[in-house]
């Protein structure tokens, strides 16, 4: 028996409660104190319970925190990479705004060229006949036809474009003999092309829709004459499985920059030799457009010293374009 | 008789300005340029009282950057900006050296209004 549990029974002793108050109120104190002690360290323990739960609360709390700032650094990153899109797609788009406003100013300005020759011409004539000579009248009615023909041109230029723009370009490929269709483009040209040399084997055959191949002949022409110097050559030859159309010209070439816009719409170099040429840059578009519509690909080379080479890459007559001409783009093709 | 230079460098269009001018007798076309540089050498040795000038021409100035120089050679002179570029009459709307604008397709107006004009000038 331990002395407390001794004291308490003494404290039920009936017979010693005169003589034992004193020792039964000092074991009761002391028993308070134990239990209030041992309330005490339960309360400590507990205390220190919850703080270790709090602690524990405050680390989980940490780690989720750490978390979402990781969460929220990520979510910085990708507002941020998305912000650079955004950014990167607005210059585009201003680009494109751009560049289709100039276009309408130039088309604008060269629809309105010829049709003010006609619109004048035609005034005259009809103002002044009685008093015309035959010789202006004449005159006259040459330049209406001739600016009515450019007008023609330049507005199937422009619905040529639409229709490949908007993939309802109609193409008929048939078997065609490529030198016979040079030389008629040749003919056809409103450009002097009597010093244009022809390199083209009669039997090479070409698979084209014919307007289409004499549409990409020509604007070829075009350009070397605009753009370009003389000597103008055509060489024509097979390369693999198409048949390769060079036109060459030896003028000042295509600056570098502009060498990846070049088959772009409404492409112009603004540099001094290009600046005053009259021309919406449609030509080699429209040659690009064309040349994918038909299978093929359209190409550019720079000549050394300088000079430039425009290529066609075209089916040959087998009918069978290559697995892969239509999902490449038209570009510089490396010098050999 | 009023004396006009005419800057152009598509030949039919430059023709058509010259005709009509020629269909007037009070006037005389004294002289055809297809570049601001050319025109602004016979501007000098003729004084015209009239300059038919386009914009876009075949040397390294457009017509509207020669402007200056034609005021400065011939001070009396009438420029005309006849041009099938319509939004270029608002860049120049505020430049008083150019004293009217025309549009190419409105070839029916040039005669009336270089009259206008050289009438103002007589007028000072």
């Amino acid at each position: 028996m331990s002395n407390i549990e001794a004291i308490l029974d003494q404290d039920a002793d009936p017979a010693a409660e005169t003589g034992a108050v004193d020792d039964s109120d000092y074991a009761r104190a002391i028993l308070n104190i134990l239990n209030d002690a041992g309330d005490e360290q339960k309360s400590q323990s507990d205390s220190q319970r919850a703080m270790l739960n709090i602690l524990e609360d405050l680390e989980i709390e940490k780690t989720r925190l750490e978390s979402t700032q990781k969460a929220l650094i990520n979510m910085l990153d990708d507002l941020e990479t998305e912000r650079g899109k955004v950014d990167k797609t607005n210059i585009e788009l201003r680009e494109v705004n751009d560049a289709m406003r100039s276009f309408v100013a130039t088309a604008a300005h060269d629809l309105r060229s010829p049709l003010a020759s006609m619109v004048g011409f035609s005034s005259l004539l009809a103002n002044n006949w009685p008093t015309l000579s035959e010789e202006k009248r004449l005159k006259f009615a040459t330049t209406i036809d001739r600016q009515s023909h450019k007008l023609t041109w330049l507005v199937n230029d422009l619905l040529t474009l639409s229709s490949i723009e908007g993939g309802v370009l109609n193409t008929q490929p048939e078997v065609i003999v490529l030198a016979e269709a040079i030389n008629q483009c040749l003919a056809a040209s409103s450009r002097d092309t009597t010093s244009v040399t022809v390199s083209c084997s009669p039997d090479l055959l070409v698979r084209a829709d014919p307007s289409h191949l004499g549409r990409i002949i020509e604007n070829y022409l075009q350009n070397a004459f605009k753009y370009g110097e003389p000597p103008v050559q055509i060489q024509a030859s097979r390369a693999g499985g198409m048949v390769e159309i060079q036109v060459v010209d030896h003028g000042p070439g295509v600056p570098r920059e502009f060498k990846t816009k070049l088959f772009g719409k409404f492409a112009r170099a603004d540099i001094p030799s290009t600046r005053n040429k009259k021309g919406t840059g449609l030509g080699l578009s429209i040659v690009r457009g064309l040349a994918e519509a038909n299978g093929g690909q359209a190409l550019f080379q720079p000549m050394v010293p300088h000079g430039s080479c425009f290529i066609v890459l075209l089916p040959t007559d087998t009918g069978a374009p290559p697995t892969d001409s239509g999902s490449r783009h038209t570009d510089e093709r490396p010098r050999q | 008789m009023k004396s006009v230079v005419i800057v152009e460098d598509d030949p039919d269009i430059q023709s058509l300005i010259a005709t009509i001018f020629s269909m007037d007798p009070r006037f005389s076309v004294v002289g055809l340029a297809e570049s601001a540089e050319e025109a602004v050498e016979i501007a000098r040795t003729n004084e015209p009282e009239i300059i038919v000038l386009d914009d876009r021409l075949a040397g390294e100035l457009t017509g509207v950057e020669a402007v200056p120089q034609f005021k400065e050679v011939a001070p009396e002179a009438k420029i005309i900006l006849f041009t099938a570029h319509a939004d270029l009459q608002a860049r120049v709307v505020n430049q008083p050296a150019i004293d009217a604008f025309l549009l190419k397709t409105e070839t029916g107006e040039l005669l009336p209004l270089a009259q206008q004009l050289t009438n103002m000038l007589s007028l000072l």
